[in-house]
C-alpha cells in the first residue's frame, strides 16, 4: 500500500440546491473532493459551471436561497454541511479559510482606508490590539509588496491601482492566518502585465504560511502555471480531476478536451479560435446522462441515457465519462488534441523556464502519496469485464442528432441495469 | 478642501445675486398697485410720489443696484404694503418662523429615527425568509406615496385628536396638542427615509465588499453597522442639511389645518395680496435657503465620503 496522506478537507456526494422564485436549481451535483494539505488545487471550467458555488460552500457564503441537500464536507474534524448561522461559521471563515475575490475594485469598501481594513481581520484573527495591531498591518502590507505602508494604510481604495488593490486584498486574507486560501478567479479583473505578479505573490504567500491554494478560474493558462491538481467542473459536477500533468497531458473526458481546444495559447497562427459549441445545461431541469453530450461530437449513445459514473484512469486522475468504461469504443481525442498535448507540454516548461510557479514544483504533492480513489471503479476491474462494444448503447453516434433520439431505445437499459453497481 | 468650500461657496452667492435680479425684474412686470395698500383712493401725484420714495421711477438696473445694496449691506428685506402695512418683513418673519422651525424639526428628528429604524429593519429582513417588516414597510411607503397627502393628514386629525382626547387645534404652551401636527409632518418623510436607506442598504449588502468582510469572518452585527449602513447613508447625508432648513418655510397643510401660526403658506398670501415687497422678500429668503442646503449638503457628503475629490472636478454623483 502507498504511503497516504491525509485530506485536510474532504468533500462527499455534495449536492447543493437553490430555490429561485419556486423553482429549484441543482448547482451542484453529486462533488466529491479531497483537498491535501500544501497543495494548489485549480478548479476550472466556464462561467456557471458552479465553481463558485462550491467554494461558498467552504466558507458558507452562499445565498440565503441555496441549500445543501445532501452530502458531506468535511475539515478539521467538523461536519461544514451542519454549519448554520454565521456565529457558527465563526471559526472557519477568515481564521482557518480565506478568500480573494475576482474585482479587487469592488472588494474594498470605498469608505474605509486600507489600513482600517487590514487592521479589521488582524484584530479579529490574530488578538492584537492598538499599536501592536497597527505595526502588524504595516508589517503585511510591506509583506505583500505596498511600499511606504505607513503612508499607504492612510489611503482610500480608489487611490490604489487594481493590481495593488488586488495585493491589499490579499493582505487582508493573509492578515487573518488561513489554512486555506481561496482564490476566486485572482487576476481575471487584472491586465495581463499584473496577472504574473499576482500569482507569483499568492504562491510566495503559499510558500511562506505553508497554505493550501484553491484557485478557481476559467482560465487554463493561469491553471498551468500555478495547479498541483486540476479538477475540471462542467454543469454543476466535477467532470475530470488530475494531477497538472495528467489533465495537460492526457485529458480523458470530452469536455476537458473541448476546454484545452479552446485555450487561445495553443491555437494556431492564422487559424480561428476554437470554441465550444452550444450552452450549458438549463441546471432547472434535471441533467440526464452527460450532461456535456448536446454539445459534444462524440457523444455515444448511452451519453444521452444514463449518467457516467466517476472511473478511475490512475490513482491520482479520474473522469466522469462513458469513454472509460471497458465496453465503449475507443475514441481518440480529437487530433488536434493530441497535437495539443505536445504543444501543451511545450507551453507548461516554457511557463517553468520562465521562473513562474511552476506545475509539479519540487514540494508539491507527488503521485506517490496521493491516495488512490478507492471508491471508484478502476477500469479493467469491473465484475463483469466486457469486452468493448461498438453497437448498442456504446456505440458511437455518427449523427448527434439523430442520436439523441436512437438514444432513448429500449437496449440502453439492459446495460443500465447490467451496471447497477455504479452510482 | 478649504479650495472647495470657497469655491462652492462664491458659486452660491452667484446663484443668489442672479435669483435676486430675476425675481426683481419679474415683479417690476406686476401692476404697480403691489407696492400700495389703498391705491384707489390714491391721486395720481400722491403715486408717483410713493414710487419715487420706494425709488422705483429710476432705471432697472440701478433700482437692483439699489436693492442689493439694502439687502446685503443693511440686511433689509423692506416693508410690507400689505399684508401688515408698514411692518417690517423680517419682524413678520420673525414672528412666524420660531414654530415653523421648531415643528420642523422635532418632526424631522422623529423622521429620521423612524424612518431609519424602519429602513433598517426592511433592510435586514429581507435577507430572511419570511421578509415580515419588509412587506409591512412596503406596504407602509406605497400607502403613504399613494393615497394624497391631504387624505391622511385630515384622518391623523380627526381620529387623533379623538383617540389622543387633544384639540384639534394648535396651542402653542399645550404640548399634548403639538403631537398630531408633528405625526402628521414627520410620516411623510419616514416613509421617504425608509425607502431609501432600505434600498442603500440592500445595494450595498450584495457588493463585494461586504462578500469580502464575510469571507474575512466579520461578524454580521459589525458588518451591517461598519459597512453596509455607514456607506449606505452617505447618499442621504446630502439631503440632510437642506431638510434642515427648509423646517423655516413649514407646511401649507398641516398649518392651516391646525391653525398654527406659522410660516406655512405665508408666500401663497402675500402673493394673492400683491404685497410685491413681500413676495420679494420671502424668495429671497426661500431660495438662500436652498442654495444654502444644497451647498451644505455637497459638503456634508465631501466630509463622508473620501472618493468625493477637492481639488479637481469629477463627475461623482
Amino acid at each position: 500500500m502507498k504511503q497516504r496522506v491525509e485530506p485536510l478537507l474532504s468533500v462527499r456526494d455534495l449536492n447543493f440546491k437553490f430555490t429561485l422564485r419556486g423553482q429549484v436549481l441543482h448547482a451542484l451535483r453529486d462533488i466529491s473532493l479531497d483537498v491535501y494539505p500544501g497543495e494548489s488545487l485549480a478548479i476550472v471550467g466556464e462561467s456557471g459551471s458552479g465553481k463558485s458555488v462550491f467554494v461558498k460552500c467552504l466558507m458558507g457564503l452562499n445565498d440565503q436561497n441555496g441549500y445543501v441537500e445532501s452530502g458531506s464536507i468535511e475539515y478539521g474534524g467538523k461536519e461544514l454541511t451542519l454549519l448554520k448561522t454565521d456565529a457558527d461559521w465563526k471559526s472557519i471563515r477568515g481564521s482557518r479559510i480565506a478568500m480573494v475575490l475576482q474585482d479587487p475594485m469592488t472588494s474594498l469598501n470605498p469608505l474605509k482606508t486600507i489600513g482600517w481594513q487590514i487592521r479589521e481581520a488582524v484584530e479579529l484573527h490574530q488578538n492584537l490590539k492598538g499599536a501592536e495591531a497597527q505595526k502588524a498591518v504595516y508589517e503585511i502590507l510591506e509583506e505583500v509588496g505596498i511600499s511606504d505602508p505607513q503612508r499607504r494604510a492612510k489611503q482610500y481604495p480608489h487611490e490604489f491601482s487594481g493590481g495593488m488593490r488586488q495585493r491589499v486584498v490579499i493582505a487582508i486574507a493573509m492578515a487573518c492566518r488561513p489554512e486555506i486560501l481561496i482564490c476566486d478567479e485572482p487576476t481575471t479583473a487584472l491586465d495581463v502585465t499584473i496577472q504574473a505578479q499576482i500569482l507569483k505573490l499568492i504562491h510566495q504567500m503559499q510558500e511562506k504560511y505553508n497554505l493550501t491554494t484553491i484557485y478557481i478560474t476559467h482560465d487554463l493558462g493561469v491553471v498551468a502555471n500555478v495547479a498541483d491538481r486540476i479538477a475540471v467542473m462542467y454543469a454543476g459536477e466535477i467532470v475530470e480531476v488530475g494531477t497538472s500533468d495528467e489533465i495537460f497531458y492526457d485529458p480523458r473526458h470530452p469536455y476537458t478536451w473541448a476546454l484545452l481546444s479552446s485555450l487561445p495559447q495553443l491555437g494556431m497562427k492564422g487559424q480561428p479560435l476554437y470554441s465550444i459549441e452550444g450552452t450549458p445545461p438549463n441546471l432547472f431541469r434535471e441533467v440526464k446522462g452527460d450532461a456535456f453530450a448536446p454539445r459534444n461530437p462524440r457523444a455515444l449513445k448511452i451519453d444521452f441515457v444514463k449518467r457516467p459514473p466517476m472511473f478511475a484512469v490512475s490513482p491520482t486522475h479520474c473522469a466522469r465519462t462513458w469513454l472509460l468504461d471497458p465496453r465503449a469504443p475507443k475514441v481518440e481525442p480529437p487530433e488536434h488534441i493530441l497535437a495539443l498535448r505536445e504543444r501543451g507540454r511545450d507551453l507548461v516548461e516554457k511557463a517553468a523556464a520562465g521562473g513562474m510557479a511552476a506545475t509539479g514544483a519540487a514540494g508539491s504533492l507527488t503521485e506517490e502519496e496521493l491516495p488512490p480513489n478507492a471508491d471508484w471503479p478502476v477500469p479493467g476491474n469491473e465484475p463483469d469485464g466486457l469486452a468493448r462494444e461498438t453497437t448498442g448503447p456504446f456505440g458511437e453516434i455518427p449523427d448527434r442528432r439523430a442520436g439523441g433520439s436512437g438514444a432513448k431505445a429500449a437496449d440502453t437499459q439492459a446495460v443500465g441495469e447490467k451496471k447497477g453497481g455504479d452510482r | 478642501m478649504a479650495k472647495y468650500i470657497t469655491k462652492r461657496v462664491l458659486h452660491a452667492i452667484f446663484t443668489l445675486l442672479i435669483v435676486i435680479c430675476i425675481v426683481f425684474v419679474l415683479l417690476r412686470q406686476m401692476p404697480i398697485e403691489g407696492y400700495f395698500n389703498n391705491i384707489d383712493k390714491l391721486t395720481e401725484a400722491q403715486v408717483q410720489a410713493g414710487l419715487t420714495r420706494l425709488g422705483l421711477t429710476r432705471p432697472l438696473p440701478v433700482q437692483i443696484f439699489n436693492y442689493l445694496k439694502q439687502v446685503l449691506l443693511e440686511g433689509n428685506l423692506g416693508t410690507s404694503n400689505k399684508f401688515r402695512e408698514g411692518y417690517s418683513i423680517a419682524k413678520i418673519v420673525a414672528s412666524k418662523a420660531p414654530i415653523s422651525i421648531k415643528l420642523g424639526l422635532i418632526s424631522l428628528g422623529v423622521s429620521l429615527v423612524a424612518g431609519m429604524s424602519l429602513g433598517i429593519l426592511m433592510a435586514r429582513s429581507t435577507r430572511t425568509k419570511w421578509k415580515a417588516w419588509d412587506k409591512f414597510g412596503t406596504v407602509f411607503i406605497v400607502v403613504i406615496q399613494a393615497v394624497p397627502s391631504a387624505v391622511y393628514h385630515l384622518l391623523i386629525q380627526l381620529y387623533g385628536s379623538d383617540l389622543l382626547g387633544v384639540s384639534m387645534l394648535f396651542k402653542e404652551s399645550d404640548l399634548k396638542t403639538w403631537i398630531l401636527p408633528i405625526f402628521s409632518l414627520s410620516i411623510g418623510s419616514i416613509a421617504y427615509y425608509a425607502m431609501w436607506l432600505r434600498r442603500y442598504m440592500v445595494d450595498e449588502a450584495n457588493k463585494d465588499y461586504i462578500r469580502l468582510a464575510r469571507a474575512k469572518g466579520v461578524p454580521s452585527g459589525r458588518i451591517s453597522r461598519n459597512h453596509v449602513f455607514r456607506n449606505a447613508v452617505v447618499p442621504l447625508v446630502q439631503y440632510l442639511p437642506n431638510s434642515i432648513l427648509l423646517t423655516l418655510v413649514g407646511s401649507l397643510y398641516v398649518e392651516s389645518l391646525y391653525s398654527i401660526p406659522g410660516m406655512g403658506g405665508l408666500l401663497i398670501q402675500v402673493i394673492k395680496l400683491q404685497d410685491n415687497t413681500m413676495v420679494q422678500a420671502l424668495v429671497l429668503i426661500y431660495s438662500a435657503i436652498s442654495v444654502l442646503g444644497l451647498l451644505l449638503g455637497d459638503i456634508a457628503m465631501a466630509l463622508a465620503d473620501p472618493r468625493i475629490s477637492f481639488v479637481k472636478k469629477e463627475g461623482a454623483r
